[in-house]
Protein backbone atom coordinates (compact mmCIF):
# COMPACT_ATOMS: atom_id res chain seq x y z
CA UNK A 1 0.00 0.00 0.00
CA UNK A 2 2.77 2.15 0.73
CA UNK A 3 4.45 1.47 -2.35
CA UNK A 4 1.33 3.10 -4.15
CA UNK A 5 0.83 5.92 -2.23
CA UNK A 6 4.29 6.87 -2.72
CA UNK A 7 3.96 6.81 -6.72
CA UNK A 8 0.29 8.34 -6.33
CA UNK A 9 1.90 11.33 -4.81
CA UNK A 10 4.80 11.67 -6.68
CA UNK A 11 3.29 11.80 -9.83
CA UNK A 12 1.00 14.27 -8.46
CA UNK A 13 3.41 16.71 -7.16
CA UNK A 14 5.72 16.15 -10.35
CA UNK A 15 2.34 16.79 -12.58
CA UNK A 16 1.62 20.34 -10.30
CA UNK A 17 5.50 21.24 -10.30
CA UNK A 18 5.20 21.18 -14.16
CA UNK A 19 1.88 22.67 -14.07
CA UNK A 20 3.30 25.72 -12.17
CA UNK A 21 6.33 26.56 -14.60
CA UNK A 22 4.35 25.94 -17.23
CA UNK A 23 1.29 28.43 -15.96
CA UNK A 24 3.86 31.33 -15.96
CA UNK A 25 5.01 30.63 -19.79
CA UNK A 26 1.48 29.80 -20.77
CA UNK A 27 -0.07 33.13 -19.37
CA UNK A 28 2.34 35.77 -19.82
CA UNK A 29 3.46 34.38 -22.81
CA UNK A 30 2.05 31.29 -24.83
CA UNK A 31 -2.02 32.24 -24.30
CA UNK A 32 -2.35 34.86 -26.88
CA UNK A 33 -0.89 32.01 -29.67
CA UNK A 34 -3.86 30.29 -29.28
CA UNK A 35 -6.55 32.80 -28.11
CA UNK A 36 -6.48 36.38 -29.33
CA UNK A 37 -8.84 37.44 -26.54
CA UNK A 38 -5.68 37.08 -24.12
CA UNK A 39 -3.00 39.74 -25.72
CA UNK A 40 -5.15 42.51 -24.06
CA UNK A 41 -6.18 40.67 -20.99
CA UNK A 42 -4.55 42.30 -17.50
CA UNK A 43 -2.30 40.75 -15.33
CA UNK A 44 -4.69 40.20 -12.68
CA UNK A 45 -7.32 38.25 -14.59
CA UNK A 46 -3.83 36.19 -15.64
CA UNK A 47 -3.17 35.28 -12.31
CA UNK A 48 -6.90 34.77 -11.68
CA UNK A 49 -6.60 32.12 -14.52
CA UNK A 50 -3.42 30.27 -13.26
CA UNK A 51 -4.59 28.08 -11.18
CA UNK A 52 -6.49 26.42 -13.95
CA UNK A 53 -3.01 26.34 -15.75
CA UNK A 54 -1.52 24.82 -13.68
CA UNK A 55 -4.65 21.92 -13.60
CA UNK A 56 -4.91 21.26 -17.31
CA UNK A 57 -1.64 22.22 -18.37
CA UNK A 58 -1.59 18.68 -20.55
CA UNK A 59 -4.24 20.13 -22.64
CA UNK A 60 -3.28 23.63 -23.00
CA UNK A 61 0.86 22.38 -24.19
CA UNK A 62 -1.28 20.51 -26.55
CA UNK A 63 -3.17 23.12 -27.90
CA UNK A 64 0.33 25.19 -28.20
CA UNK A 65 2.15 22.89 -30.22
CA UNK A 66 -0.61 22.05 -32.68
CA UNK A 67 -1.07 26.47 -33.15
CA UNK A 68 2.92 25.92 -34.07
CA UNK A 69 2.67 23.56 -36.72
CA UNK A 70 -0.29 24.34 -38.71
CA UNK B 1 -18.39 39.65 -26.52
CA UNK B 2 -15.40 42.42 -25.21
CA UNK B 3 -11.84 42.27 -26.62
CA UNK B 4 -10.39 40.73 -23.61
CA UNK B 5 -11.00 38.34 -21.09
CA UNK B 6 -12.72 40.01 -17.61
CA UNK B 7 -12.60 38.94 -13.98
CA UNK B 8 -15.90 38.03 -14.11
CA UNK B 9 -19.36 38.78 -16.31
CA UNK B 10 -21.06 40.94 -14.81
CA UNK B 11 -24.80 42.44 -14.48
CA UNK B 12 -26.82 43.23 -11.78
CA UNK B 13 -28.67 39.94 -11.17
CA UNK B 14 -25.37 38.10 -11.00
CA UNK B 15 -24.14 40.89 -8.27
CA UNK B 16 -27.39 39.98 -6.10
CA UNK B 17 -26.94 36.05 -6.53
CA UNK B 18 -23.53 36.34 -5.22
CA UNK B 19 -24.24 38.85 -2.18
CA UNK B 20 -27.27 36.21 -1.46
CA UNK B 21 -24.54 33.14 -1.51
CA UNK B 22 -22.20 34.79 0.51
CA UNK B 23 -24.69 36.52 3.18
CA UNK B 24 -26.43 32.65 3.55
CA UNK B 25 -23.68 31.51 3.67
CA UNK B 26 -22.12 33.65 6.73
CA UNK B 27 -25.37 32.99 8.36
CA UNK B 28 -25.17 29.14 8.08
CA UNK B 29 -21.88 29.20 9.66
CA UNK B 30 -23.33 32.04 12.57
CA UNK B 31 -25.85 29.32 13.05
CA UNK B 32 -24.29 26.55 13.32
CA UNK B 33 -21.24 27.79 15.51
CA UNK B 34 -24.26 29.44 18.29
CA UNK B 35 -26.07 25.68 18.12
CA UNK B 36 -22.88 23.89 18.67
CA UNK B 37 -21.44 26.00 21.42
CA UNK B 38 -25.12 26.10 23.10
CA UNK B 39 -25.71 21.97 22.87
CA UNK B 40 -21.79 20.88 23.48
CA UNK B 41 -19.58 23.84 25.08
CA UNK B 42 -16.29 22.02 25.27
CA UNK B 43 -16.35 22.22 21.20
CA UNK B 44 -12.86 23.39 20.24
CA UNK B 45 -12.56 26.33 18.07
CA UNK B 46 -11.00 24.08 15.00
CA UNK B 47 -13.22 21.25 15.25
CA UNK B 48 -16.16 23.92 15.27
CA UNK B 49 -14.80 25.41 11.58
CA UNK B 50 -14.10 22.11 10.01
CA UNK B 51 -17.73 20.83 11.09
CA UNK B 52 -18.90 23.66 9.85
CA UNK B 53 -17.61 24.48 6.30
CA UNK B 54 -17.09 20.56 5.86
CA UNK B 55 -21.42 20.54 6.44
CA UNK B 56 -21.63 23.73 4.74
CA UNK B 57 -19.88 22.77 1.59
CA UNK B 58 -22.23 19.24 1.68
CA UNK B 59 -25.12 21.12 1.47
CA UNK B 60 -24.03 23.45 -1.25
CA UNK B 61 -23.07 20.81 -3.04
CA UNK B 62 -26.28 19.29 -2.87
CA UNK B 63 -28.07 22.29 -3.53
CA UNK B 64 -25.57 22.50 -6.89
CA UNK B 65 -26.88 19.12 -8.39
CA UNK B 66 -30.32 19.72 -7.44
CA UNK B 67 -30.07 22.91 -9.55
CA UNK B 68 -29.87 21.07 -13.03
CA UNK B 69 -33.08 19.31 -13.07
CA UNK B 70 -35.02 21.35 -11.43
CA UNK B 71 -34.67 23.75 -14.22
CA UNK B 72 -35.69 20.67 -16.55
CA UNK B 73 -38.49 20.45 -15.00
CA UNK B 74 -39.32 24.13 -13.46
CA UNK B 75 -38.42 27.27 -15.80
CA UNK B 76 -38.56 29.28 -13.02
CA UNK B 77 -34.72 27.76 -11.48
CA UNK B 78 -33.22 28.74 -14.85
CA UNK B 79 -31.97 32.08 -13.72
CA UNK B 80 -30.48 30.16 -10.85
CA UNK B 81 -28.80 27.67 -13.36
CA UNK B 82 -27.32 30.28 -14.82
CA UNK B 83 -25.66 31.64 -11.94
CA UNK B 84 -24.45 27.73 -10.80
CA UNK B 85 -20.71 28.69 -11.40
CA UNK B 86 -20.38 31.02 -8.54
CA UNK B 87 -22.17 29.09 -6.12
CA UNK B 88 -19.53 26.12 -7.29
CA UNK B 89 -16.76 28.62 -6.24
CA UNK B 90 -18.22 29.23 -3.34
CA UNK B 91 -19.08 25.61 -2.17
CA UNK B 92 -14.89 24.66 -3.06
CA UNK B 93 -13.82 28.00 -0.91
CA UNK B 94 -16.02 26.36 1.89
CA UNK B 95 -15.05 22.72 0.92
CA UNK B 96 -11.32 23.95 1.19
CA UNK B 97 -11.23 25.70 4.59
CA UNK B 98 -12.71 22.34 5.94
CA UNK B 99 -9.86 20.20 4.64
CA UNK B 100 -7.58 22.69 5.25
CA UNK B 101 -8.62 23.10 8.75
CA UNK B 102 -8.42 19.06 8.96
CA UNK B 103 -4.98 18.54 7.52
CA UNK B 104 -3.59 21.48 9.89
CA UNK B 105 -5.34 20.14 12.84
CA UNK B 106 -4.74 16.54 12.17
CA UNK B 107 -1.95 16.31 10.04
CA UNK B 108 0.55 19.20 10.67
CA UNK B 109 1.83 18.85 13.92
CA UNK B 110 4.21 15.58 12.81
CA UNK B 111 7.64 15.97 11.28
CA UNK B 112 5.70 14.53 8.40
CA UNK B 113 4.76 16.14 5.17
CA UNK B 114 1.08 16.89 6.09
CA UNK B 115 -0.22 15.68 2.60
CA UNK B 116 2.00 12.32 2.91
CA UNK B 117 0.23 12.38 6.14
CA UNK B 118 -3.40 12.50 5.13
CA UNK B 119 -2.32 8.76 3.45
CA UNK B 120 -0.02 7.27 5.80
CA UNK B 121 -1.26 8.30 9.55
CA UNK B 122 -3.80 5.90 9.29
CA UNK B 123 -3.33 2.57 7.12
CA UNK B 124 -6.59 0.69 7.60
CA UNK B 125 -7.37 0.32 4.22
CA UNK B 126 -9.18 -3.09 4.37
CA UNK B 127 -11.45 -1.91 7.22
CA UNK B 128 -14.64 -0.46 6.81
CA UNK B 129 -15.58 1.19 10.01
CA UNK B 130 -11.50 2.65 10.38
CA UNK B 131 -10.89 3.32 7.23
CA UNK B 132 -8.98 6.28 6.53
CA UNK B 133 -11.81 8.61 5.25
CA UNK B 134 -9.64 11.93 4.73
CA UNK B 135 -8.13 10.07 2.12
CA UNK B 136 -11.51 10.43 0.09
CA UNK B 137 -12.24 14.03 1.04
CA UNK B 138 -8.37 14.88 -0.16
CA UNK B 139 -9.31 13.29 -3.88
CA UNK B 140 -12.64 14.69 -4.01
CA UNK B 141 -10.81 18.30 -3.07
CA UNK B 142 -8.88 18.17 -5.73
CA UNK B 143 -11.53 17.25 -8.31
CA UNK B 144 -13.42 20.46 -6.71
CA UNK B 145 -10.27 22.67 -7.47
CA UNK B 146 -9.69 21.15 -11.03
CA UNK B 147 -13.48 22.12 -11.81
CA UNK B 148 -13.61 25.44 -9.50
CA UNK B 149 -9.80 26.93 -10.89
CA UNK B 150 -11.56 26.33 -14.77
CA UNK B 151 -14.84 27.57 -14.00
CA UNK B 152 -13.50 30.41 -16.09
CA UNK B 153 -14.64 31.24 -20.11
CA UNK B 154 -11.23 30.73 -21.00
CA UNK B 155 -11.00 27.36 -20.43
CA UNK B 156 -14.33 26.46 -21.73
CA UNK B 157 -12.99 27.98 -25.00
CA UNK B 158 -10.02 27.06 -24.97
CA UNK B 159 -10.05 23.31 -23.16
CA UNK B 160 -12.54 22.45 -26.12
CA UNK B 161 -16.17 22.09 -24.46
CA UNK B 162 -15.38 18.25 -24.61
CA UNK B 163 -12.71 18.33 -22.39
CA UNK B 164 -14.54 20.92 -19.62
CA UNK B 165 -17.76 18.94 -19.83
CA UNK B 166 -15.79 15.73 -19.07
CA UNK B 167 -13.87 17.22 -16.37
CA UNK B 168 -17.21 19.12 -14.84
CA UNK B 169 -19.17 15.80 -14.87
CA UNK B 170 -16.14 14.52 -12.69
CA UNK B 171 -18.63 16.41 -9.95
CA UNK B 172 -20.93 13.33 -9.60
CA UNK B 173 -17.17 10.98 -8.66
CA UNK B 174 -16.64 13.81 -6.29
CA UNK B 175 -19.83 13.89 -4.50
CA UNK B 176 -19.84 10.18 -4.49
CA UNK B 177 -16.39 10.29 -2.90
CA UNK B 178 -17.93 12.55 -0.36
CA UNK B 179 -20.79 10.69 0.65
CA UNK B 180 -18.27 7.74 1.07
CA UNK B 181 -15.98 10.41 3.27
CA UNK B 182 -18.85 11.58 5.74
CA UNK B 183 -20.09 8.05 6.27
CA UNK B 184 -17.40 6.57 7.16
CA UNK B 185 -15.98 9.38 8.91
CA UNK B 186 -19.03 9.54 10.58
CA UNK B 187 -18.12 6.03 11.98
CA UNK B 188 -15.10 7.19 13.78
CA UNK B 189 -15.86 10.84 15.38
CA UNK B 190 -19.56 11.62 17.00
CA UNK B 191 -21.46 13.31 14.02
CA UNK B 192 -25.04 14.52 15.69
CA UNK B 193 -27.53 12.26 13.72
CA UNK B 194 -28.87 15.23 12.66
CA UNK B 195 -26.06 15.92 10.39
CA UNK B 196 -26.19 12.62 8.94
CA UNK B 197 -29.84 12.64 8.38
CA UNK B 198 -29.87 16.00 6.82
CA UNK B 199 -27.00 14.37 4.20
CA UNK B 200 -29.27 11.50 3.75
CA UNK B 201 -32.13 13.54 2.76
CA UNK B 202 -30.03 15.43 0.61
CA UNK B 203 -28.27 12.34 -1.47
CA UNK B 204 -32.07 10.79 -1.64
CA UNK B 205 -33.51 14.22 -2.67
CA UNK B 206 -30.29 14.43 -5.64
CA UNK B 207 -30.61 11.06 -6.47
CA UNK B 208 -34.40 11.08 -7.22
CA UNK B 209 -34.62 14.69 -9.13
CA UNK B 210 -31.95 13.16 -11.47
CA UNK B 211 -33.72 9.77 -11.87
CA UNK B 212 -37.07 11.57 -12.64
CA UNK B 213 -35.57 13.90 -15.27
CA UNK B 214 -34.32 11.02 -17.03
CA UNK B 215 -37.54 9.50 -17.07
CA UNK B 216 -39.10 12.56 -18.43
CA UNK B 217 -36.94 12.73 -21.60
CA UNK B 218 -36.93 9.13 -21.66
CA UNK B 219 -40.82 9.48 -22.35
CA UNK B 220 -40.00 12.23 -24.97
CA UNK B 221 -37.73 9.76 -26.79
CA UNK B 222 -40.44 6.90 -26.71
CA UNK B 223 -43.25 9.61 -27.89
CA UNK B 224 -44.82 7.86 -31.08
CA UNK B 225 -46.23 10.23 -33.45
CA UNK B 226 -48.54 10.07 -36.42
CA UNK B 227 -47.66 9.78 -39.81
CA UNK B 228 -49.57 11.00 -42.56
CA UNK B 229 -48.45 11.55 -46.05
CA UNK B 230 -44.17 11.85 -44.56
CA UNK B 231 -45.38 14.14 -42.03
CA UNK B 232 -45.69 13.89 -38.01
CA UNK B 233 -48.32 15.06 -35.74
CA UNK B 234 -46.72 17.39 -33.23
CA UNK B 235 -49.43 18.83 -30.92
CA UNK B 236 -51.82 21.58 -31.30
CA UNK B 237 -51.12 25.37 -31.39
CA UNK B 238 -52.19 25.81 -28.21
CA UNK B 239 -50.13 22.86 -26.38
CA UNK B 240 -47.10 25.54 -26.63
CA UNK B 241 -46.78 28.74 -24.50
CA UNK B 242 -45.85 31.78 -25.89
CA UNK B 243 -42.34 32.19 -26.53
CA UNK B 244 -41.40 28.76 -25.59
CA UNK B 245 -41.00 24.95 -27.19
CA UNK B 246 -42.16 21.95 -26.82
CA UNK B 247 -39.40 18.91 -27.64
CA UNK B 248 -39.96 16.18 -29.94
CA UNK B 249 -38.01 12.88 -31.04
CA UNK B 250 -38.05 12.81 -34.91
CA UNK B 251 -35.56 10.61 -36.92
CA UNK B 252 -34.28 9.82 -33.23
CA UNK B 253 -33.07 13.69 -32.83
CA UNK B 254 -34.56 15.91 -30.21
CA UNK B 255 -36.09 18.94 -32.56
CA UNK B 256 -37.90 21.93 -30.60
CA UNK B 257 -41.11 23.91 -31.60
CA UNK B 258 -40.95 26.86 -30.65
CA UNK B 259 -44.08 29.45 -30.77
CA UNK B 260 -43.39 33.10 -30.77
CA UNK B 261 -45.06 36.71 -32.30
CA UNK B 262 -48.16 34.19 -33.79
CA UNK B 263 -45.30 32.17 -35.87
CA UNK B 264 -44.02 28.87 -34.89
CA UNK B 265 -40.41 27.64 -36.08
CA UNK B 266 -38.55 24.46 -35.62
CA UNK B 267 -34.91 23.77 -34.65
CA UNK B 268 -32.75 20.98 -33.71
CA UNK B 269 -32.59 20.94 -29.54
CA UNK B 270 -28.53 20.44 -29.14
CA UNK B 271 -27.01 23.79 -28.95
CA UNK B 272 -23.66 23.81 -30.49
CA UNK B 273 -22.18 25.48 -27.48
CA UNK B 274 -22.30 22.06 -25.02
CA UNK B 275 -25.30 20.63 -26.23
CA UNK B 276 -28.01 22.38 -23.92
CA UNK B 277 -31.35 21.87 -24.42
CA UNK B 278 -32.12 24.80 -26.51
CA UNK B 279 -36.17 23.69 -26.20
CA UNK B 280 -36.37 24.60 -22.44
CA UNK B 281 -34.92 28.37 -23.60
CA UNK B 282 -36.82 31.03 -23.71
CA UNK B 283 -37.05 33.35 -26.73
CA UNK B 284 -35.32 36.40 -25.44
CA UNK B 285 -35.20 39.79 -28.05
CA UNK B 286 -36.46 37.62 -30.46
CA UNK B 287 -33.69 34.94 -30.40
CA UNK B 288 -34.17 31.50 -28.96
CA UNK B 289 -31.86 31.16 -25.55
CA UNK B 290 -30.53 28.38 -24.34
CA UNK B 291 -31.09 27.82 -20.54
CA UNK B 292 -27.64 26.86 -20.19
CA UNK B 293 -24.84 29.88 -21.27
CA UNK B 294 -27.12 32.04 -23.27
CA UNK B 295 -26.19 31.37 -26.31
CA UNK B 296 -28.75 32.71 -28.94
CA UNK B 297 -30.21 31.48 -32.35
CA UNK B 298 -32.92 32.82 -34.85
CA UNK B 299 -35.96 30.65 -34.60
CA UNK B 300 -36.46 31.02 -38.37
CA UNK B 301 -33.18 30.15 -39.60
CA UNK B 302 -31.21 28.46 -36.92
CA UNK B 303 -28.11 31.11 -37.12
CA UNK B 304 -26.64 32.93 -34.38
CA UNK B 305 -27.07 36.40 -35.11
CA UNK B 306 -23.81 38.31 -36.15
CA UNK B 307 -20.86 38.43 -35.17
CA UNK B 308 -21.53 35.05 -34.05
CA UNK B 309 -21.25 32.46 -36.57
CA UNK B 310 -23.19 28.65 -34.34
CA UNK B 311 -25.54 27.30 -36.65
CA UNK B 312 -28.31 24.33 -35.75
CA UNK B 313 -30.15 22.44 -38.11
CA UNK B 314 -33.72 23.49 -38.80
CA UNK B 315 -37.07 21.66 -39.87
CA UNK B 316 -40.06 22.53 -42.18
CA UNK B 317 -43.63 23.03 -40.10
CA UNK B 318 -47.00 23.09 -41.45
CA UNK B 319 -50.60 23.58 -39.85
CA UNK B 320 -53.84 21.93 -40.38
CA UNK B 321 -56.08 23.77 -38.95
CA UNK B 322 -55.21 24.00 -35.15
CA UNK B 323 -52.79 20.84 -35.32
CA UNK B 324 -48.89 21.38 -36.34
CA UNK B 325 -46.91 18.86 -38.53
CA UNK B 326 -42.96 18.31 -39.08
CA UNK B 327 -40.97 16.60 -42.01
CA UNK B 328 -38.92 14.50 -40.57
CA UNK B 329 -36.07 15.41 -42.48
CA UNK B 330 -33.62 18.17 -41.19
CA UNK B 331 -32.39 20.60 -43.36
CA UNK B 332 -28.91 21.35 -43.21
CA UNK B 333 -27.51 23.95 -40.31
CA UNK B 334 -28.94 27.40 -40.54
CA UNK B 335 -30.76 27.22 -43.43
CA UNK B 336 -33.61 29.51 -43.67
CA UNK B 337 -37.24 28.41 -43.32
CA UNK B 338 -40.47 30.33 -43.57
CA UNK B 339 -42.08 29.85 -39.81
CA UNK B 340 -45.50 28.96 -40.01
CA UNK B 341 -48.11 31.89 -39.47
CA UNK B 342 -51.21 31.16 -37.37
C1 LIG C 1 -8.24 17.40 2.30
C2 LIG C 1 -9.45 17.02 2.30
C3 LIG C 1 -10.28 16.68 3.52
C4 LIG C 1 -9.91 16.30 4.79
C5 LIG C 1 -8.50 16.10 5.33
C6 LIG C 1 -11.12 16.13 5.55
C7 LIG C 1 -11.19 15.74 6.88
C8 LIG C 1 -12.35 15.55 7.60
C9 LIG C 1 -12.40 15.18 8.98
C10 LIG C 1 -11.19 14.98 9.87
C11 LIG C 1 -13.72 15.08 9.34
C12 LIG C 1 -14.30 14.73 10.69
C13 LIG C 1 -14.58 16.01 11.41
C14 LIG C 1 -15.22 15.81 12.75
O1 LIG C 1 -16.31 15.25 12.79
O2 LIG C 1 -14.62 16.23 13.72
C15 LIG C 1 -14.50 15.37 8.17
C16 LIG C 1 -15.88 15.38 8.13
C17 LIG C 1 -16.63 15.83 7.07
N1 LIG C 1 -16.14 16.23 5.83
FE1 LIG C 1 -14.17 16.33 5.28
N2 LIG C 1 -12.20 16.41 4.73
C18 LIG C 1 -11.72 16.75 3.49
C19 LIG C 1 -12.48 17.12 2.38
C20 LIG C 1 -13.86 17.25 2.37
C21 LIG C 1 -14.63 17.73 1.26
C22 LIG C 1 -14.07 18.12 -0.11
C23 LIG C 1 -15.95 17.75 1.66
C24 LIG C 1 -17.21 18.17 0.95
C25 LIG C 1 -17.37 19.02 0.03
C26 LIG C 1 -16.00 17.27 3.02
C27 LIG C 1 -17.15 17.14 3.76
C28 LIG C 1 -17.21 16.66 5.06
C29 LIG C 1 -18.43 16.53 5.81
C30 LIG C 1 -19.82 16.92 5.33
C31 LIG C 1 -18.06 16.00 7.06
C32 LIG C 1 -19.00 15.72 8.23
C33 LIG C 1 -19.09 16.98 9.03
C34 LIG C 1 -19.53 16.77 10.42
O3 LIG C 1 -18.94 15.90 11.10
O4 LIG C 1 -20.41 17.49 10.87
N3 LIG C 1 -14.70 16.98 3.42
N4 LIG C 1 -13.65 15.66 7.12
S1 LIG D 1 -24.87 24.82 -24.01
FE1 LIG D 1 -23.83 26.59 -23.42
S2 LIG D 1 -25.12 28.08 -24.30
FE2 LIG D 1 -26.06 26.31 -24.94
Amino acid sequence: MEIIINIFLLILSVYFIIGLLFGFYFLFRGASKIDPLMENTKTKVRFLLFPGVVVTWPFLIGRLFKSKTP
Amino acid sequence: MGLDYQLVLWNKYKKAYDKIIIISMLLYIILFAAITLIFNSETTIETLVIRAFGSLAIIMLNIILIIGPLARLNSNFLPILYNRRHLGVSMFIAAFIHGGFSIFQFHALGDVNPIYSIFTSNMDYNSLTNFPFQVLGFIALLILFAMASTSHDFFLGNLSAKVWKRLHMMVYFAYALIIAHMFLGAFQQETSPLTIGIMTIGFFTVASLHLITAFKEQKIDSMKMEEQEGWLKVCTISEIEEDRAKIFTVKNQRVAVFKYNGKLSAIHNVCKHQGGPLGEGKIIDGCITCPWHGYQYLPSNGQSPPPFTEKVATYQLKLEGDMIYINPEAFDEGTEVEPCNY
